[in-house]
């Protein structure tokens, strides 16, 4: 009785199981996701859906590449379960299995909303302002908020708001560099 | 207003501006960027020192109440102790008839810091059980401050 | 407190001051605690009832964090208000946007939309600290 176990993970047919921590991913190709799905629900009998995730793929540059998909599910008499994972790429299609669990329906439509993924069809906005641009919970998406305000700690000591840097002052965490990102600065200035 | 407060409340920061250095960590560990510093540094020549040394005096030390979460970061990092939680809670900014510059008002500069120190409690007892600190125990001077162990300490005697 | 020190604050004889909370979040669980709890007793000293429509309050209480998406409710229920009307910003999120500040989804402070009468500090404030920003309120009014 434990999640994502080992056993249930070893029975899904053509799935690589990788157990680290005391927890089993069963990892299936996003062609064969569906049919893990239908077999986890009508043969493994994991009936009871639990969660629908996505990882972003995190490395530098690799953001918004490569998604992982991470789903879930139990059975609810052993209360074990199965957590399978698929790999998608920026332009693939996610298959949808809220036609086995229909709770799986909203985590879907998050995931495509906050992570762009590419839904089966093409769904309404579930939780962000109609006018909002860009997938947030990626890793590369920059929260213009941090770069636009002043941070006093730029500060060195000994040095007021007014007095100019001698050498670069340090970035807070979470901001990029200005010359990666940010608006363009004009080169020659009138 | 008084309230019956807990011991160890959060009410609001003050400064006691003699112990900050302008180390610039508070304002830097702060998690939503409130605290504001602004400093200038002076060289002393002593006589009798070998060379001027410099420090850095506060021009503007302020802590805009606005953004504060009042987590406590800054109390616990500052390496001087020069910010403590006072338990004040009374005080509101309240802005024009029109509705404007209220949370401007709650930005506090480094005179009302220091207004609020005259709250600050004592701290807590040490527990009764506890075991007893290594400077009452001690059998020889280590309270020595500077100096090596057989030169004298500048504050030998003193403390 | 207020009710024990015997404090009457007259609000006047040309409106009740009535108080809506638009409870959006944790400050909201302290503005209920000033209203229904043990502070409820000096709301009759300070003269102050709260409502539950907006269009009978007068004063517009928003505590807690402001989301985007929030917004427009935030404001349509400041629209239905009657004249004259006066807006209480409790806690850091709905003055400032607080310790989401940098967050893709939560307005700024509602200052950045609607006027702010009184901003109450805290995270949370206590109930004592909402009562004494209703103090302020009546001091801004009456002069």
């Amino acid at each position: 009785m434990s999640a994502a176990s080992a056993d249930l993970a070893a029975l899904v047919p053509g799935a690589i199981v990788k157990t680290a921590f005391g927890q089993s991913t069963a990892h299936v190709e996003l062609d064969q996701w569906s049919t893990a799905a239908r077999f986890a629900h009508d043969d493994l009998g994991c009936v009871a859906f639990d969660w629908l995730g996505v990882e972003d793929a995190g490395r530098p540059g690799a953001s918004g590449v490569r998604h992982a998909v991470l789903l879930h599910v139990l059975h609810p008499d052993t209360r074990s379960g199965l957590l399978l994972r698929t790999e998608l790429a920026a332009d693939d299609v996610l298959p949808s299995v809220a036609g086995l669990w229909a709770g799986a329906a909203w985590h879907e439509r998050e995931a495509a909303e906050m992570f762009g993924v590419t839904l089966a069809e093409p769904v309404a906005r579930l939780l962000l302002p109609d006018t909002f641009a860009g997938h947030p919970l990626r890793k590369d998406f920059v929260l213009a908020a941090r770069v636009v305000r002043p941070w006093p700690g730029s500060l060195e000591p000994g040095e007021d708001s007014t007095s100019s840097p001698s050498r670069r002052r340090t970035l807070p965490p979470g901001v990029p560099d200005p010359v990666t990102w940010g608006p363009r600065k004009e080169e020659n200035q009138p | 207003m008084t309230a019956e407060l807990p011991p160890r409340t959060r009410g609001v920061i003050a400064l006691l501006e003699s112990n900050c250095t302008v180390c610039m960590i508070c304002a830097r560990e702060c998690p939503d960027w409130c605290i504001h510093i602004e400093s200038h540094t002076e060289t002393v020549e002593t006589p009798g020192h070998a060379r001027p040394r410099a420090h850095n005096v506060l021009d503007r030390f302020a802590i805009d109440y606005g953004q504060c979460l009042y987590c406590g970061i800054c109390v616990e990092v500052c390496p001087f102790d020069a910010l403590h939680w006072a338990p004040e809670f009374g005080y509101p900014g309240t802005g024009s008839a029109d509705g404007e510059g209220a949370v401007a008002e709650l930005v506090h500069e480094r005179d009302v810091l220091a207004t609020w120190i005259a709250e600050v409690p004592p701290p807590p007892p040490l527990d009764a059980a506890a075991e007893p600190a290594p400077e009452t125990t001690a059998t020889r001077a280590v309270r020595g401050g500077s100096g090596t162990a057989r030169r004298p300490g500048a504050l030998r005697g003193r403390t | 407190m207020f009710a024990e020190r015997g404090l009457r604050l007259d609000w006047g004889i040309t409106f009740r001051i009535t108080v809506l909370d638009l409870g959006l979040a944790c400050c909201g669980v302290e503005v209920m605690a000033a209203f229904d709890g043990r502070g409820a007793a000096d709301l009759e000293a300070l003269g102050v009832d709260p409502v539950r429509d907006g269009g009978e309050a007068h004063v517009l209480v928003v505590s807690g964090t402001v989301t985007d998406v929030m917004l427009p409710a935030v404001v349509a229920t400041y629209e239905e208000m009657p004249e004259p009307r006066y807006v209480l910003s409790v806690g850091a999120c709905s003055n400032t946007g607080g310790p989401y500040w940098d967050s893709y989804s939560v307005t700024k402070g509602i200052d950045q939309v609607l006027p702010v009468h009184v901003a109450v500090p805290g995270c949370p404030p206590r109930p004592e600290a909402l009562l004494e920003g209703l103090a302020a309120l009546h001091k801004l009014v009456v002069s």
